[in-house]
């Protein structure tokens, strides 16, 4: 991370000064981002698969990343603008009745730079570091309908040129992308295709010249449908395979809007986010050259598939931003409102809602940095489990924390003069963009399944081929672990990473994964490859890894701020005893209904 | 012997009371749904609901005992769903004119409750009573009360009161009055295989008759235990009394068969009524199809052919309707699209586990069932009238919501109407008067198709 960091740096200092409106200095130090793009270096194992093996990869997870103070300072520099403007132009009342986004603030946005900021310095770009995005993301929460149209900009929008562009395609439309000019918006959900790629009716096919493919079809509920002038629009074409069989395949293509033939319909009216801009996107006989596929033509369900991975570890920090502009609201109420000649505040059941709010923010804030700085680390790191443990954890959370800062509020949480209602609302479709709960549920159980059957099954082979070394050895570990009392994965005791403050709540910690881990066995060994269809026992396994991921990120954090003796780390050790104490048994209870199904 | 009967009931009410869950079922509601019945009653023959009661038996031997008049008849037993047409009366019961006469000639509820009445207001004495409510339970049906619990109640009303409750511990042990017992357990019966189900006037009255510790009592109580249980069994309830329009009859049927809520039902044609005259009758014709069915013709390959299959018959209560399908043969294996999922379908998450680890058998939910594989049905119908002509305007009718149709050549299939299922008692005699009369009944099973014609209806 240390050489990484200091280049890391530099883009990020170069970006802060662009943001300032200073001269844009090009210089090549935009080589850390460029090279986490690009996904050099040796592969490393992600920590949230190990979990379901009831392993704990300490190396991963520990330490907490860090940023260096330099780089701190930079992102305090770039930080401040980013919320002053927020705090003093954006008015999101205002913008929440209109049902749109004035046109100064969007100016002003661009302005900021907020537009390019995942894309790389050198297509003009802030090319930040996950870290520091997520960060920003904390401030552009202050306004769902902002964050939501600057997320389907660059979380979405273009991150298929990104990840599978050509160069030329880079050249041509980065730049244009960084600054704002072009915004962009990502075409893939239709009226009969939510999740199934098989039912996508758009189609694309080759014009005679095969200069061109003509684009046919309409994608309903797209965010920035009428802002945008570049679209990624993912649409099936034609194919032969190699047994020379005409097959449909889906491709993604980008396409201009002066491409003609794209029109819109009217903008959605909404429950919340109502100033993001998402409409209806009709294509008609739109001809896009052959350059503008995106990656090979056929390639397009990976590119989709990876663009939604990649988009959604920011919506920890997003929310967590949220969380804590509304914690300071409620608690400046409740200390000032006086009832039977005490404040609000020191009522018990007042105090416990704090409490709630306070826990809640501070994991998946832990959880959203955990998982920026392993996706900042050198090497492919695939974190879309981490990711998407991190969305689910942090839109639910969203909406009980909303409704119970709400509660504190009382009756003035319910009108609309208080920005109460507003938040809860626009926290409601976190739960359902970039994939919904249930989806992402399946995810992160499958893919975890994936990875503990491939295991599982290789140490069943060894067995069946009669080795007895294997068997011996197997054996053996069975009597240990049936003779050891205690679990023991290595994160206390002397040589463990985790402070002893939080000792319990790592012990607590290690008997879950431990547990897990036989758990996720005997189930695997039950039913095998159709697991896939016991939603409901995944449903589950899903619940406790996120809760495990939850635990693990704020014993880190809890740690290191120990160490480094930040300010209050005494309150952060009580969050996460508090956290990891009501994990645990949350776990234990998921643990007991799956072992119902046994 | 009585001693030793005694125990004998003692011992088999379990039973008995088992014979009483299946009489519920068959009798709360006598609409068939084939399947529903086939679980319910195997075993039994279906058609057959009167395996005799214990009780019954016990009292037949006690009845030679008592040398009393033998009326060892089927008659006062629950009327089967197919009343066996021409049964000869047998000897003419000792109160039917005076029935006939007390009740003015009507024959519907105040008829009957005004001959019950008149016999009970008669003669303070109540001689003949047993008789008499015999003969009145045999009557129930033609008078149209058979589910009507006053007319029970008023029935058991008759028995004198007081009379019949066992004074002391040795009657109690015997079957004290048993030919009243019997008979008041006869009435229980008929109410039970009705489907009636009793309520407090009838448990106080049966105490006043009986008391406490008598079989109709014992009765009462299984009943009140088993028949709130059983009242909403039915998962196809039909309304009571079945409607008389043929149209509404074939919604109920159609509905049935088709067991989709989400099936759409069409009359096709309504019928004429008979007074205008219309030369030639116009039958109604009810379909129904599901979207999927739908769907599923519209799928189909047109160089196959449909078929029109018929009629089969479908028994609602007592009222036997029939109904015609339109359906295809099954796809030859080589034909079949292939459904799976592929790898590249979920955006969100995979839908196959790349291992090679399977289901233990132990965890295998699935009954161990032999399906044999069917062709699609693509819709139903219920008509008047069994021709082609008819059929072929419910196709006519089908063209409109199902324009795949227009280029699919259709087979009618049709067969005769097959001699109605019957009891099994009642064959015998059905026997005789079939070779008296001739007649041969043809099995349904057998499927000649009567009429093949195959119809290019393209082009119409």
């Amino acid at each position: 991370m240390n050489g990484g960091g200091v280049l890391l740096l530099r883009a990020a200092r170069a970006g802060s000064r662009r943001a300032l409106g200073a001269l844009p200095e090009r210089r090549l130090a935009a080589v850390g981002s460029l090279r986490r793009l690009l996904r050099t270096g040796p592969p490393c194992r992600a920590y949230a698969k190990e979990l379901f093996l009831g392993k704990i990869e300490k190396k991963e997870v520990f330490p907490y990343p860090e940023v260096s103070l330099d780089e701190l300072k930079d992102m305090q520099q770039f930080v401040v603008p980013v919320e002053k403007f927020f705090n003093e132009e954006v008015d999101s009342k205002k913008i929440d009745h209109d049902g749109v986004i004035p046109e100064e603030i969007l100016t002003r946005l661009k302005q900021l730079g907020l537009f390019g900021m995942l894309i790389p310095e050198e297509y003009g770009g802030l090319g930040l570091s996950h870290i520091m995005y997520a960060r920003l993301g904390e401030i552009l929460s202050q306004d769902g309908a902002i964050a939501v149209t600057l997320a389907a900009h660059q979380a979405i929008g273009l991150k298929g040129i990104l990840l599978a562009g050509t160069e030329e395609q880079k050249a041509k439309y980065l730049p244009k992308l960084a600054t704002g000019e072009y915004i962009a918006a990502f075409c893939l959900t239709e009226a009969t295709s939510g999740s199934d790629a098989a039912s996508i009716q758009t189609r694309a096919t080759l014009s005679e010249d095969k200069k061109f493919y003509i684009l046919n079809g309409s994608k309903i509920w797209i965010t920035n449908g009428s802002l945008a002038s570049i679209f990624t629009v993912f649409a099936k074409t034609e194919l032969f395979d190699s047994d020379g069989f005409k097959r449909d395949k889906i491709t993604a293509f980008i396409v201009e809007r002066n491409f003609g033939g794209i029109t819109n319909g009217k903008p959605e009216n909404k429950l919340g986010i109502r100033g993001s801009d998402t409409c209806e996107v009709r294509f008609e006989n739109t001809k896009v050259p052959i350059e503008n596929v995106i990656g090979e033509v056929g390639d397009g369900f990976k590119i989709a598939m990876n663009v939604l991975n990649s988009g959604r570890f920011t919506m920890g920090s997003l929310v967590a931003g949220m969380l804590k502009k509304l914690i300071g609201m409620t608690a400046e109420y409740a200390c000032t409102r006086k009832q039977f000649n005490r404040p609000l505040s020191e009522f018990g059941l007042i105090e416990e809602k704090f409490a709630l709010l306070a826990r809640k923010t501070y994991v998946m804030e832990s959880m959203a940095y955990l998982t920026a700085g392993m996706m900042d680390s050198p090497g492919v790191p695939d974190c879309s489990m981490e990711a998407a443990m991190v969305k689910v954890f942090s839109s639910e959370a969203s909406w009980i924390c909303v409704s119970e800062a709400l509660q504190i509020v009382g009756g003035l949480g319910y009108m609309k003069d208080y920005p109460y209602e507003r938040y809860l609302r626009d926290s409601r479709i976190l739960q359902i963009f970039e994939g919904t709960n249930e989806v992402l549920r399946m995810y992160i159980a499958l893919t975890g399944l994936q990875h503990a059957g491939k295991v599982l099954t290789k140490t069943l082979d060894d067995l069946r081929k009669g080795n007895v070394g294997n068997a011996m050895e197997h054996l053996s570990k069975k009597l240990r672990e049936s003779v050891r009392r205690k679990v023991d994965l290595g994160l206390t005791g002397k040589d463990g990473i985790v402070h002893p403050n939080v000792e319990e709540s790592a012990k607590r910690l290690e008997e879950n994964v431990y547990y897990f881990g036989k758990t996720v066995e005997v189930l695997l060994k039950r039913f095998g490859k159709t697991i896939l269809e016991e939603q409901m026992t995944m449903k589950r396994m899903a619940d406790i890894m996120i809760n495990m991921y939850a635990m693990t990120a704020v014993l880190s954090r809890s740690s290191r701020s120990i160490r480094i003796g930040l300010r209050n780390y005494d309150h952060e050790v009580l969050l996460t005893n508090i956290f990891c104490t009501e994990a645990y048994f949350q776990n234990l209870y998921n643990m007991a209904q799956l072992e119902k199904c046994k | 012997m009585w001693k030793a009967s005694g125990c004998h009931w003692l011992l088999t009410k379990a039973d008995s009371s088992m014979n009483c869950i299946r009489r519920t079922i068959l009798t709360l509601d006598h609409s068939v749904g084939c399947h529903f019945f086939s679980r319910a009653a195997s075993g039994h023959s279906l058609w057959q609901p009167e395996r005799r009661c214990l009780l019954q038996s016990f009292s037949q031997s006690l009845r030679s005992f008592h040398s009393s008049t033998a009326r060892q008849t089927s008659d006062s037993e629950p009327l089967p769903m197919v009343k066996p047409p021409g049964m000869p009366t047998k000897t003419l019961e000792p109160y039917e004119d005076f029935f006939e006469q007390a009740s003015g000639g009507k024959r519907d509820k105040s008829g009957f409750s005004k001959a019950v009445k008149t016999f009970a207001q008669r003669d303070i004495r109540k001689r003949g009573h047993v008789d008499f409510i015999y003969l009145a339970l045999r009557k129930m049906p033609e008078y149209g009360v058979e589910h009507d619990l006053a007319i029970y109640n008023l029935l058991l009303d008759i028995f004198p009161k007081e009379v019949f409750v066992p004074r002391n511990v040795l009657q109690q042990i015997f079957n004290h009055y048993p030919r009243q017992q019997e008979c008041g357990v006869k009435v229980l019966d008929q109410m039970e295989n009705f489907g009636v189900l009793p309520n407090k006037e009838t448990e106080f009255l049966l105490l006043q008759i009986f008391g406490r510790k008598s079989h109709p009592m014992r009765k009462y109580l299984r009943l009140m235990y088993w028949l709130p249980r059983f009242k909403n069994i039915n998962p196809f309830p039909l309304p009571r009394p079945l409607p008389k329009d043929p149209v509404d009859l074939a919604r109920h049927g159609l509905e049935r068969i088709a067991a989709d809520l989400s099936a759409r039902i069409t009359v096709y044609q309504m019928p004429e009524p008979e007074d205008l005259g219309v030369d030639p009758p116009q039958p109604h014709i009810v379909g129904i199809q599901s979207p999927d069915q739908q769907a599923a013709l519209a799928q189909h390959n047109p160089a196959r052919p449909v078929f029109v299959e018929g009629p089969f018959p479908l028994w609602l209560r007592d009222q036997c309707l029939y109904y015609h399908v339109l359906r295809a043969d099954l796809l030859p294996p080589e034909e079949r699209e292939d459904k799976e999922i592929g790898p590249e379908r979920n955006f969100y998450y995979p839908m196959q586990l790349d291992l090679d680890l399977d289901r233990g058998p132990w965890d295998d939910y699935e009954f161990d069932i032999d399906e044999v594989e069917e062709g699609p049905v693509f819709a139903m119908c219920m008509a008047g009238a069994h021709d082609q002509a008819t059929l072929a305007k419910w196709i006519q009718g089908l063209q409109i919501t199902n324009p795949a149709l227009a280029h699919i050549p259709v087979v009618f299939r049709l067969g005769a109407i097959g001699g109605e299922l019957q009891l099994a008692e009642h064959q015998e005699h059905q026997g005789q008067q079939n070779e008296q009369q001739g007649e041969q009944v043809s099995p349904k099973e057998v499927e000649e198709p009567s009429l093949v014609q195959i119809q290019r209806q393209a082009q119409n």
